[in-house]
């Protein structure tokens, strides 16, 4: 899946496992800094992508007031 | 007038249609009396106020709330003579009346729909955490809806919002969010969440949400069910049924969906929260090359004195072996060949003197 059709949901999860690298058995200092800019970006992403998020509101025809 | 000659049916027809054109519907208050239930299908009643008392007949199935004798209600109905002569009314709706009674009411239904376990806690089922299709249940036209609406959008966005346009106060307000629940539970793709909302109002306003059929059908829903109805402390009885019970509209739009700059502070903090790891390592990493740096100083150092030590030594070796320190002690440097009559040089610590050989004697 590319980045952009990733959910919020899923980018907030790929955030998190690349915040646990730098708690795991995998961490190396050369990667390091190249991984936070990484997790900077994707947050960054994500503020976006919520901040500009609308809902669609839909008011049914459907009318209530009798048996259909 | 003329005298009409009329069979008895037909003077019982001429008079209901008679009492249908006067009074097609009325509205009576009174006390209930003799109240009880036939075959489980019929209720039969006595109103009566402190001089005159009326019968009464409806079916049980509109007999929306608990009522019982001495109670005061407010009944809706026609008149109607029997074709066994007598007159009663045939009630439409009926409704607890004064605050007493009302709360009475409320009271005996709690009890009876607690006691089927409707409200039990083991009933309730969690509320998606991040909805992506929502259903509304709400008059459109209400300021609790307005609340509602603006919340969710300055909350979180991105979701399908169904709403369904209803009565929620009055007689036909049960029946209205019941088939709305009903619409919503029979759709092919189910909401992940259906939402009843009504703003404040007074305990008469907000009765609708103690109608036992619409309480039973927020309890059979078959998608999760959050309710936020009137103020912090109203309680209906639709609160009780529901799977979470908000305690006003903008209570509830807090409780569907999470606040995206909670969201988006805790994503900045997490990020964030790498750079004292990062920071840390470094150190780590920095602490251990000064170390050894540290290391292969004393090292060098070490090997520094080490030699200044040997250069010293030899140092001295070499000051002993020099010949002006010998010259020194008194003795004294001979050149040239030691035969008789041949000139030589002497040098001792002070001077150097020439000298002829003039006797050589074997030591």
């Amino acid at each position: 899946m590319s980045e952009k059709n990733k959910t919020i949901q899923q980018k907030i999860e790929e955030l998190t496992q690349m915040i646990d690298w730098f708690d795991s058995d995998d961490f190396a200092l050369e990667e390091a800094i190249d991984r936070f800019k990484k997790a900077e970006v994707l947050a960054g992403t994500i503020e976006t992508d919520l901040s500009s998020l609308k809902n669609d509101i839909t008011v049914l025809k459907q009318k209530f007031d009798s048996e259909a | 007038m003329e005298k009409v000659l009329l069979s008895v049916s037909d003077f019982i027809a001429l008079t209901n249609q008679t009492l249908e054109y006067a009074y097609p519907s009325v509205a009576i208050e009174g006390e209930i009396a003799e109240f009880k239930v036939s075959q489980g299908k019929w209720v039969y009643f006595k109103l009566k106020d402190a001089d005159s008392v009326v019968s009464c007949f409806m079916t049980l199935w509109q007999l929306r709330v608990p009522i019982e004798d001495g109670m005061k209600v407010i009944l809706e109905g026609s008149p109607k003579l029997t074709k066994w002569g007598s007159f009663s009314v045939t009630v439409r709706t009926i409704r607890p009346s004064g605050e007493g009674a009302i709360k009475k009411s409320f009271e005996m239904l709690r009890a009876k729909l607690d006691a089927e376990g409707l409200f039990a806690p083991e009933r309730k089922r969690a509320l998606p955490r991040i909805p992506k299709k929502i259903a509304v249940i709400s008059s459109t036209e209400a300021a609790g809806y307005a609340d509602f609406i603006k919340i969710v959008n300055d909350r979180w966005g991105g979701m399908a919002i169904d709403v369904a346009h209803v009565q929620v106060q009055g007689e036909v307000a049960p029946d209205q969010m019941i088939r709305a629940l009903r619409y919503f539970n029979e759709r092919d793709e189910l909401p992940e969440v259906i939402v009843l909302i009504r703003g404040g109002g007074s305990a008469d306003d907000l009765a609708a949400f103690n109608d036992e059929q619409l309480v039973r059908a927020i309890a059979a829903s078959r998608v999760p069910i959050l309710v936020g109805v009137g103020h912090e402390v109203d309680e209906t009885l639709a609160d009780f049924a529901a799977d979470v019970r908000a305690a006003t509209p903008s209570n509830a739009a807090q409780l569907l969906v999470p606040d995206r700059r909670d969201i988006i502070r805790a994503v900045h903090a997490q990020t964030l929260s790498i750079l004292p790891i990062l920071s840390r390592t470094l150190e780590q990493t920095s602490r251990s090359v000064q170390s050894s740096l540290r290391g292969a100083l004393e090292s060098i150092e070490s090997r520094v004195i080490r030699t200044a030590d040997v250069l010293s030594s030899r140092r001295q070796v070499l000051a002993q072996l020099n010949p002006e320190t010998v010259l020194a002690r008194g003795y004294a440097l001979l050149r040239g060949n030691q035969v008789v009559g041949e000139s030589i040089e002497v040098e001792t610590s002070h001077a150097i003197l020439e000298a002829e050989v003039i006797h050589v004697r074997k030591k």
